[in-house]
């Protein structure tokens, strides 16, 4: 026990010695953290919805590339083979370096959670079970990471193959990419890879119900590393002089790799699919709360005096819960996840998630999720005001147009051909299309919106110019002032009503490909305000 | 009483016997040298030994116990200076005696090893900045963090200057003053002769000769060489009819040669000379050293 802390400790010490090991362990993460941030434009609810990619990607660098490349620099030039000399046993050695590892992958994602909220990233929900989960993503890569070390023989060879992990784990497993926008076959092939339960589980216990709802996720984690650990430890050279080329030592890689595919098929046998990817259909019935809980508050309360001064936005700053999600929070209402904190704010630009029965208002009492503003708001929308908006809302602290959240093409703006053909389409059958028909004013605007919205969150090279057709398709089918009152209305009230108009958007030729709602909603009610502004003035029509 | 005892090592690299039919003893508290060519087998022969490779036959036997059924005590018993000198760049020489102390049960001081090993004002010094020197006596004291009764020493003063040698040579002898027994890989001949109350010459993998180098000497059958210089220098062609010369060389006005009889062919060599009234100015005959004894024996088996 004193060799493997002694171990441990000299471990640790020398990677705090070596700058560039410090570079790739701390900093990296960092930078990842500040490009993405930047890439967000400093929304903070952004950064959290984030953060499981974030936290994936130090873990797999450090465990991937890190653990490798050192334990392959230490064979390399002998020293394994001095401590050979030593009566210790390979398990104790390999454990203190197990260990060494996993405490740097902490300290790693701590600093990078303390950035983020010193960013003004909300408090992750549930921070002992981001621990938790945190430890099994560091177990499954910190197992990848040994069996890369057994593989290679020296350091040039572990980058290559780190190289051959990191980037396919990037694209197509989850971590960089969202699944959502993936192909079909990518998402199949992602169910493979252990960055997508990695990024799942984690993002889970920042914005999500936490631990709960990461059963299969947490399975996947362990057996991953269960297989590469055994591998790398049935693999393990103390001398670059012994051959890896020995049929038996390439036998064990594929211990590891069956470990992937057998959760890949469990996967595919179960018909998973992470939350972000979860269609309309198996979204919560409407009286239940919504999927993912808005983020944790981060302006004062209501009750503060300064409140509704201070923190006007674009979107209301403050809302409530319902009375079915305050008793899902205190364990008393069923289908309501992850609920616990009975006031939430959503970001300045952007709204939070929440789910009512229904889009029209009750004259008597005002929708169950409402948001709840420090002063009277109107019963419904057709009594909505300008005092209303001009009270409520404001449109300096929108996406920039030409940003990548909800941008907007410019009048002068040219699409490319194939964007061009589309977008043809698009003006040639939206008028037509049926979401954009119903009766109800507030559901048809939002269906029309959605439009914009989803080739937004999908990044489709369409996404400014569909925004540009919804815009003047809407100023085309809806008088000015009641378009003005429906668009405030959708603002105050961005979860109501339903998303099932997104299914049919096959009609006006976009993919079929899953797509977040939640974040659907909240481009969608961007849009919405972006329109508003440019009807009453307050924005250039021609794009900022 | 034997400190080690190999029998019929037998290590094979693919195609290459590495070691056959390696058997050797050690005796308690002596010195004992392993001397062979570059590739001859002496590195995987002590590797064996002290585990660091697995032999595919043959009996190793250290401080009496079999060193392939319980490798884990026999570590405990004994240390080991191998060819490269591996430690990572930025640990310390103390950081580096206190964690290989951490290994063993019974220990040395660190503070110890290091004045012991004149490292004590670069005990705080990371690894990549000590000299060769300096690296080489840090791997020495690591060899005695566990008090051993047994030293393995793999070439230790290879690519070491002249002085750090001399040095180390001294070490190793109050290695056996102090009681341990030391067994020794090594191509310097001079070295050999020097430090080991007895050598092993071990060459394409099979120990050819052993015991104390003088006795190694007294037995060989190797001629002894002439050295001559005159002036005006002798024409290689007047040495013609002298009987019992072997390897005769001409080169700067200096002829030498070997002979197995010494007295008639140096008698023979005399009467030229003063026949043809040339005045010597250097005449060398010398036993054979064990060099000559090396060359002829490694040569014998190359052929």
């Amino acid at each position: 026990m004193h060799a493997a802390l002694q171990q441990l400790r000299i471990s640790l010490t020398l990677h705090y010695r070596n700058k560039m090991a410090l570079i790739y362990s701390y900093l990296f993460p960092l930078i990842f953290l500040l490009a993405f941030y930047v890439l967000y434009r400093y929304e903070r609810v952004v950064l959290a919805r984030h953060m499981g990619e974030l936290l994936t990607v130090s873990v797999l660098g450090g465990a991937c590339f890190g653990l490798p490349t050192t334990m392959v620099s230490e064979r390399e030039r002998g020293v394994w083979r001095r401590y050979r000399l030593a009566p210790i046993a390979t398990s104790m050695l390999v454990l203190s370096v197990i260990a060494a590892r996993y405490l740097i992958l902490v300290t790693a994602g701590l600093l990078q959670l303390a950035v983020a909220l010193a960013m003004g990233m909300p408090m992750p929900q549930h921070p002992f079970d981001l621990w938790i989960v945190f430890t099994f993503v560091s177990f499954a890569f910190i197992g990848l990471g040994l069996v890369m070390a057994m593989m290679a023989d020296n350091v040039p060879a572990v980058q290559a193959l780190g190289q051959c992990i990191f980037l396919p784990m990037l694209i197509i497993g989850g971590i960089a990419v969202p699944i959502a926008t993936l192909p079909d076959w990518a998402q199949h092939l992602s169910q493979f890879f252990p960055g997508r339960y990695a990024v799942q589980a984690l993002q889970a216990c920042i914005l999500g119900p936490g631990l709960g709802n990461t059963g299969f996720e947490l399975l996947a984690l362990v057996i991953i590393g269960t297989g590469g650990t055994i591998a790398g430890a049935k693999m393990f050279r103390w001398d670059a002089q012994q051959r890896f080329a020995r049929r038996s030592g390439k036998a064990w890689v594929s211990v590891a790799l069956m470990s992937w595919v057998v959760v890949g098929v469990l996967a595919e046998s179960r018909g998973y699919t992470p939350a972000a990817a979860r269609s309309s259909e198996e979204r919560p019935a409407p009286t239940t709360a919504a999927t993912a809980p808005p983020p944790q508050p981060s302006v004062p309360a209501p009750s503060s005096p300064s409140a509704s001064t201070q923190e006007r936005s674009a979107i209301p700053p403050v809302l409530t819960l319902s009375e079915a999600e305050k008793k899902a929070a205190s364990g008393g209402a069923t289908g309501a996840r992850g609920i616990s904190n009975p006031r939430a704010t959503a970001p300045k630009d952007k709204p939070a998630a929440e789910a009512v029965p229904s889009e029209k208002p009750s004259a008597e009492k005002p929708p169950a999720n409402s948001v709840t503003l420090p002063h009277p708001t109107p019963p419904s929308w057709q009594a909505v005001t300008v005092a209303d908006i001009e009270r409520d809302l404001v449109f300096d602290r929108l996406p920039s147009d030409s940003g990548i959240v909800t941008p907007i093409a410019r009048d002068e703006e040219e699409p490319d051909p194939d964007t061009a053909d589309h977008l043809r389409f698009i003006q040639e059958n939206l008028p037509s299309w049926q979401p954009g028909k119903v009766a109800d004013p507030v559901q048809r605007v939002r269906n029309m919106l959605y439009v914009a919205a989803v080739p937004d969150v999908q990044q489709q090279p369409i996404e400014r110019f569909a925004a540009q057709a919804v815009f003047y398709q809407l100023q085309q089918d809806i008088p000015k002032d009641q378009l003005i009152k429906v668009l405030y209305w959708i603002a105050l009230h961005p979860t109501d009503g339903d998303d099932k108009a997104v299914g049919d958007l096959w009609a006006l030729r976009f993919t079929s490909d899953p797509v977040d709602l939640e974040q659907t909603r909240e481009r969608a009610a961007i849009y919405g305000v972006k329109l508003l502004g440019r009807l009453l003035g307050k924005l250039p029509r021609g794009g900022s | 009483m034997h400190k080690v005892v190999v029998r019929d090592l037998e290590k094979r690299y693919d195609a290459v016997l590495a070691a056959q039919g390696v058997s050797f003893e050690i005796d308690d508290g002596e010195i004992f040298g392993l001397l062979g060519p570059n590739g001859s087998g002496k590195t995987t022969t002590l590797e064996c030994v002290i585990g660091l490779r697995q032999p595919d036959a043959g009996h190793i036997e250290v401080c009496g116990m079999d060193a392939r059924q319980h490798p884990t005590a026999v570590k405990e018993k004994i240390g080991a200076v191998l060819q490269t000198i591996a430690l990572q760049d930025k640990i310390t020489p103390r950081e580096a005696l206190e964690l290989f102390a951490s290994f063993y049960t019974r220990t040395a001081a660190a503070s110890a090893l290091l004045q012991r090993f004149a490292l004590t004002e670069k005990a705080d010094a990371p690894f990549d900045s000590l000299s060769a020197g300096q690296r080489q006596r840090l791997a020495v004291a690591l060899a005695f963090v566990n008090n051993p009764e047994l030293i393995f020493l793999d070439e230790p003063t290879s690519g070491l200057d002249p002085q750090s040698r001399r040095d180390l040579h001294a070490e190793i002898v109050r290695m056996k003053r102090d009681g341990h027994t030391v067994l020794l890989t090594t191509h310097n001949i001079d070295e050999a002769e020097q430090l080991c109350d007895r050598i092993a010459i071990i060459d394409s993998g099979r120990i050819i000769a052993s015991g104390p180098p003088r006795d190694l000497i007294a037995a060989s059958t190797s001629a002894q060489s002439v050295l001559l210089r005159t002036a005006p220098p002798l024409a290689i062609e007047s040495l013609a009819g002298i009987p019992g010369i072997d390897d005769l060389m001409y080169e700067n006005a200096t002829i030498t040669f070997r002979t197995k009889t010494p007295a008639p062919t140096l008698s023979a060599l005399m009467q030229i000379v003063s026949e043809l009234e040339v005045e010597v100015l250097e005449l060398h005959a010398r036993k054979a050293k064990l060099e000559d004894v090396f060359l002829a024996l490694t040569s014998e088996e190359s052929q």
